[in-house]
């Protein structure tokens, strides 16, 4: 059974429609890759995904689940992590705090516990404390950990974004173009990072416009132009696809 | 943040308890007492005020409103219904709290400009019924004699018992409100302050986190007020306006919004003393108040004690 499966999500605004009809899915311990065209509906589907769009219509399915029009919080709860392409990490507070509130929802201490129980309050929090050390040390942040995220450099702050969505022990990692921004080398070191999440078992959605990265680490590539899936694919498929590379070329013509 | 100089922080802590403790010993000039006092009452309504603006980045321009329901709450349970200061001062607490979850249930999905508006409004309804109502809070004449309190028996009348009581209360709302902020509840506040959309998508209900902050801060205004009313022995309405709100958010943001707890008591110190300095010229007062705020930020756009300064 595959972890994710969306049956014709559709997401209009007003007489737009930025989605339509998309049906994917996804098996565990794969990354699907989303290319398409700039406003080929790609974030939109995203943002139908985990909740900050309630989609038009269609139906989402998680681990088996119907989480369609579930808000966000919940979708996050049941185990779907994300990044977002223009960056929302928590400027003003340290790395280390941003990650511990990427953990937030794992963190299993309720509030009157804080008092009731503290020594066990306490314990949790420690616990999750070492969790996120243990993380930020996979990412290479640990030594940054108490630097304010805004003080990171741009490539610094997509990892911390990225090492933030893992702090909730997803299901399923959505990544909204990582790659933007990032320099070749750190590009690089990103795909391999991917590559061994999943390695670990990580199921991974990547969306980018980056064709080395999305070639080299995706198992399959789903394309999608106008709202619409497009083509789907192995990366091979994808890259000597006539009609795909039509669609390319037709944006590159226009940058 | 939660651990690393964790030990040292303690004993200085510990070591400003004591000192504060001794204060009374050294000072015997009621004059000074009493501005001790007021700024013990300020200090629990800034720590309040900063789990909700400086932890959740949400303007409350309503807090005295809150601080007033306390004090009310005490003066007509202790005048009339022969409530002691222990059962008054809790159900001023609690009723405080309960009208803080009553206004941040319908502001909870309210942008911030509209939240801010909302609390105004609030404000000067509660002032406004405060000194309309004169059979339920006698108007702008106030209520008066509100009695003397004892704690387990032992009667608080002098500047020094009420110093002590203050204090008490001042400690037990540092220790709850760091309790609290140390767990994943205050980073789940802070989250929503720097982006509520973000914090949404890591699993926190920034509707139920909003209504919790907001209430909370609430509830310890509602303590502040009550410890005003037995301290005055007398509230009217005067006491809870708009004016004060402000000057609390000031006092906030000149000491330093958020993680530092004790920052924001820099700024009652320091707003205190001006207001005291500047008596005299009452008129010109919030004028100097308000440059005094403006040469603060001046200076140290966080605050006076502030870790970082942030803009929304
Ligand atoms: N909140 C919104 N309100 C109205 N229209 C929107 C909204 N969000 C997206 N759109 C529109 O939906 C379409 C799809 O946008 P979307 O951001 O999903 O594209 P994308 O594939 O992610 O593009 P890019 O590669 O540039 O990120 C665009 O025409 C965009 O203008
Ligand atoms: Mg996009």
């Amino acid at each position: 059974m595959p972890i994710l499966d969306t049956k014709d999500v559709t997401k209009q605004f007003g007489g737009l429609v930025a989605v339509n009809q998309v049906s994917m899915t996804v098996n565990k311990n794969e990354i699907v890759g989303i290319i398409g065209p700039n406003g080929a509906g790609k974030t939109s589907f995203i943002n139908a995904l985990t909740g900050i769009y309630k989609p038009s219509g269609g139906q989402i399915f998680f681990q088996g689940k119907d989480i369609t029009g579930f808000p966000a919080y919940k979708i996050a709860k049941q185990g779907i992590a994300r990044t977002f392409q223009n960056l929302r990490v928590f400027s003003n507070i340290s790395v280390l705090e941003n990650v511990l509130i990427g953990a937030h929802c794992r963190i299993d201490n309720p509030f009157h516990h804080i008092f009731l129980r503290p020594l066990r309050s306490k314990k949790i929090e420690r616990q999750a404390y070492a969790k996120v050390i243990a993380l930020l040390k996979n990412v290479g942040l640990e030594e940054k950990k108490e630097s304010l995220a805004k003080n990171l450099s741009y490539g610094e702050q997509r990892t911390l974004e990225i090492c933030r969505a893992l702090a909730s022990d997803p299901e399923l990692l959505i990544l909204d173009e990582p790659c933007a921004g990032m320099n070749s080398a750190e590009m690089d070191t990103l795909a391999d990072f991917v590559k061994k999440l999943r390695d670990e078992g990580q199921t991974i959605v990547v969306i980018e416009h980056n064709m080395c990265f999305i070639m080299a680490v995706s198992d399959r590539i789903i394309v999608m132009t106008e709202g619409a899936k497009f083509r789907e694919g192995t990366p091979a498929e994808i890259r000597n696809d006539l009609e795909v590379q039509k669609v390319y070329l037709g944006e590159q013509e226009v940058e | 943040m939660m651990m690393g100089s964790g030990k040292r922080k303690w004993l200085l802590l510990g070591g400003l308890t004591i000192c504060l403790l001794l204060v009374p010993m050294l000072v015997t000039d009621i004059y000074i007492l009493s501005i001790l006092n007021m700024m013990i009452i300020y200090s629990i309504l800034c720590l309040g005020l900063n789990l909700i603006l400086g932890f959740t980045g949400l303007l409350s321009l309503g807090h005295a409103a809150f601080y007033g329901i306390g004090a009310y709450t005490t003066a007509i349970l202790m005048t009339r219904y022969n409530f002691g200061f222990g059962s008054a001062f809790f159900a001023s607490a609690v009723l405080a709290l309960l009208v803080g979850i009553i206004i941040a249930i319908p502001t909870r999905k309210v942008r911030g400009d509209y939240f801010c508006l909302i609390t105004l409004a609030f404000g000067e309804i509660f002032r406004l019924v405060a000194t309309a109502w004169i059979e339920f809070t006698r108007g702008a004449m106030g209520i008066v004699r509100i009695p003397m309190p004892k704690i387990f028996g032992i009667p608080i009348a002098t500047e020094t018992d009420f110093y002590y009581l203050g204090l008490g209360i001042l400690i037990f709302t540092y220790l709850t409100i760091k309790a609290i902020t140390d767990t994943r509840y205050g980073r789940a506040f802070i989250a929503i302050r720097e982006d509520e959309l973000a914090a949404d998508t890591m699993g926190i209900n920034t509707a139920i986190y909003k209504i919790m902050a907001f209430s909370i801060g609430c509830l310890f205004a509602g303590m502040a007020g009550s410890f005003l009313a037995v301290y005055q022995t007398v509230v009217t309405p005067s006491n809870f306006r708009l004016e004060e709100s402000c000057l609390m958010i000031i006092m906030v943001i000149v000491g330093g919004m958020g993680r530092n707890l004790l920052a924001p008591l820099a700024g009652v110190v320091v707003m205190t003393v001006a207001t005291e300095v500047f008596r005299s010229v009452a008129d010109y007062r919030m004028l100097i108040i308000g440059l005094i705020m403006i040469l603060v930020l001046l200076l140290r756009p966080q605050g006076i004690f502030g870790s970082s300064s942030f803009k929304s």
